[in-house]
């Protein structure tokens, strides 16, 4: 060993640093010089030479196994899976309180108006699950425009959706039917029921769109009681009902702790027909809710790609604004 | 979600995290599971890693705690097994005796490599076998620069006493 004279111990580590190609200029010369004049440590530096040759020469031989196919295909089925699952969410401050919007792969997932019980974390958890990661960049556009929706200055959301939320093929069924309501309309939830053929589950439809995954988006607020009434929203938020529906531009009136959509001072298209008309036209004043769907204006009647009706011409004898 | 981004990851990288992970562990289903692992972990957190971040050091770091979580459970099998006295089970062959060396150095080499404390072996092993340089493998194992320098400086010298006498050195008349 070269370790004996304290010049040897002391230039040691910079010996070792030459070996392996790391050594700064200086300390490199430092060892050219002493190794000139010191036998024992020039040997020591060939040693440590060899060695690293040798290790690369570890480096560049195959390891036994070293095939990483089989695990490579098992990993991206097992991060194709994540990503399915995995969700991406923000939480906005809007006019209606916090807000939060979650996204998958598929589309929107969940959004929801959030309360102040709980902790937020505990509260991000129990509706989303352990794979949900705060992913602001993701969900800030939509942010964005339902901000807009809210202002009054876009009416669709075209958003693509992800509704594996659902709880069942029914509710499933409700939502999708309820998404094609268009903006300033209103139908009953015996109309969603007719719509999904099963006509006399009023109630289950309301049921279902009481655990909306998707408010706001999925316009479950455009669903009402066959007598005109509000009837309910997300729990006890009756208000948020009629103020979205405000937005859109269907007025209510104070009912009995409720609202009421006045039925004869809005537009009427029924089930089945491309035209829209004045309340009073035909027999329509007589027509359960169920057939119809209400608008507030010609205006949204015709951005839904109606026409006026020929016989009663709301066209030419407009409801009274 | 950067998804595509991270495709590339792991076309980029998979492959080398596996090998060192086998190289530590000796293992290809040890290597599977736990560069697997690293990989999950990684796509969970890739949203929140800063930009123009060291991605190949990052993944290292994730894959070394993995390994050495791994070694340490291991452990605790292994003294488990001992105190009911039974025999540690005998798992794949080590990859160094399934490996035709022609060079008995090299053998040596890896039986060394094998035998280090770990903190050595792994400071070792990136820097000599994958290149990373101190700053990534002191952030892996959770010390300085300097620190990691030192582990793999005390491996090679540990390495060198375990050869002596086989590395090939002409020895020169003295003066």
């Amino acid at each position: 060993m070269s370790h004996a004279h304290p010049v040897c111990r002391e230039i040691e580590p910079d010996l070792l640093a030459v070996a392996v190609g790391e050594a700064a200029p200086v300390a490199a010369e430092r060892v050219e010089g002493h190794v000139a004049r010191c036998g024992a440590c020039r040997e020591e530096l060939r040693s440590y030479r060899a060695i690293d040759g040798l290790v690369g020469t570890l480096r560049r031989s195959p390891l036994p196994g070293d095939d990483a196919t089989l695990a490579r295909a098992k990993l991206e089925s097992r991060l194709a899976d994540l990503r399915s699952r995995l969700v991406g969410f923000g939480i906005f401050p809007s006019p209606l309180g916090p807000i939060l919007i979650a996204r998958s792969e598929l589309g929107v997932s969940l959004v929801r108006y959030l309360g102040g019980r709980g902790s937020m974390a505990s509260t991000i958890r129990r509706l989303l699950g352990e794979e949900a990661i705060e992913d602001r960049a993701a969900t800030e556009a939509l942010h964005a425009e339902l901000m807009e929706y809210l202002e009054g200055r876009r009416t669709r959301l075209d958003w693509p959706l992800d509704l594996r939320r659902a709880r069942s093929d029914f509710q499933r069924r409700v939502l999708e039917v309820t998404a094609q309501l268009p903006y300033g309309a209103v139908a009953s939830y015996g109309g969603i029921a007719r719509r999904i053929g099963a006509p006399s589950a009023a109630r289950p439809v309301a049921q279902a769109l009481r655990w909306n995954p998707l408010p706001i988006v999925i316009p479950c607020h455009r669903v009402i009681g066959s007598s005109g009434g509000l009837v309910g929203y997300a729990g006890k938020k009756i208000e948020l009902k009629q103020r979205l529906l405000t937005i859109e531009g269907v007025l209510t009136e104070p009912a009995r702790r409720d609202f009421r959509v006045r039925r004869e001072a809005m537009y009427a298209l029924h089930t089945g027909e491309t035209e829209y008309c004045l309340p009073t036209c035909g027999s329509l004043q007589s027509s359960p809710l169920s057939e119809l769907m209400l608008f507030g204006s010609r205006e949204r009647a015709e951005a839904a790609g109606l026409a006026p009706c020929t016989t009663c011409r709301p066209d030419l004898h407009p409801l009274p604004a | 979600m950067a998804e595509d981004a991270f495709e590339a990851v792991v076309a980029g990288h998979h492959a080398e995290i596996r090998r060192y992970l086998l190289r530590l562990t000796a293992r290809t289903s040890d290597a599977d599971d736990l560069s697997q692992e690293t990989f999950l972990r990684a796509f969970r957190a890739y949203g929140s890693l800063p930009a123009g971040a060291n991605v190949r050091a990052w993944l290292f770091a994730i894959a070394t705690n993995l390994c050495r979580n791994h070694f340490r459970a291991q452990k605790r099998r292994r003294l488990a097994y001992a105190a009911v006295a039974f025999d540690p089970p005998s798992g794949e062959a080590g990859w160094a005796d399934g490996l035709a060396l022609a060079d008995e150095a090299k053998a040596r080499i890896e039986e060394v490599i094998a035998g280090l404390p770990v903190k050595q072996r792994l400071a070792f092993i990136m820097r000599r076998i994958h290149d990373l340089d101190y700053a990534a493998i002191g952030a892996s194992l959770r010390c300085s620069e300097e620190s990691a320098r030192a582990h793999v400086f005390q491996a090679l010298r540990k390495i060198r006493r375990g050869l002596e006498g086989l590395v090939p050195v002409e020895t020169e008349p003295q003066p």
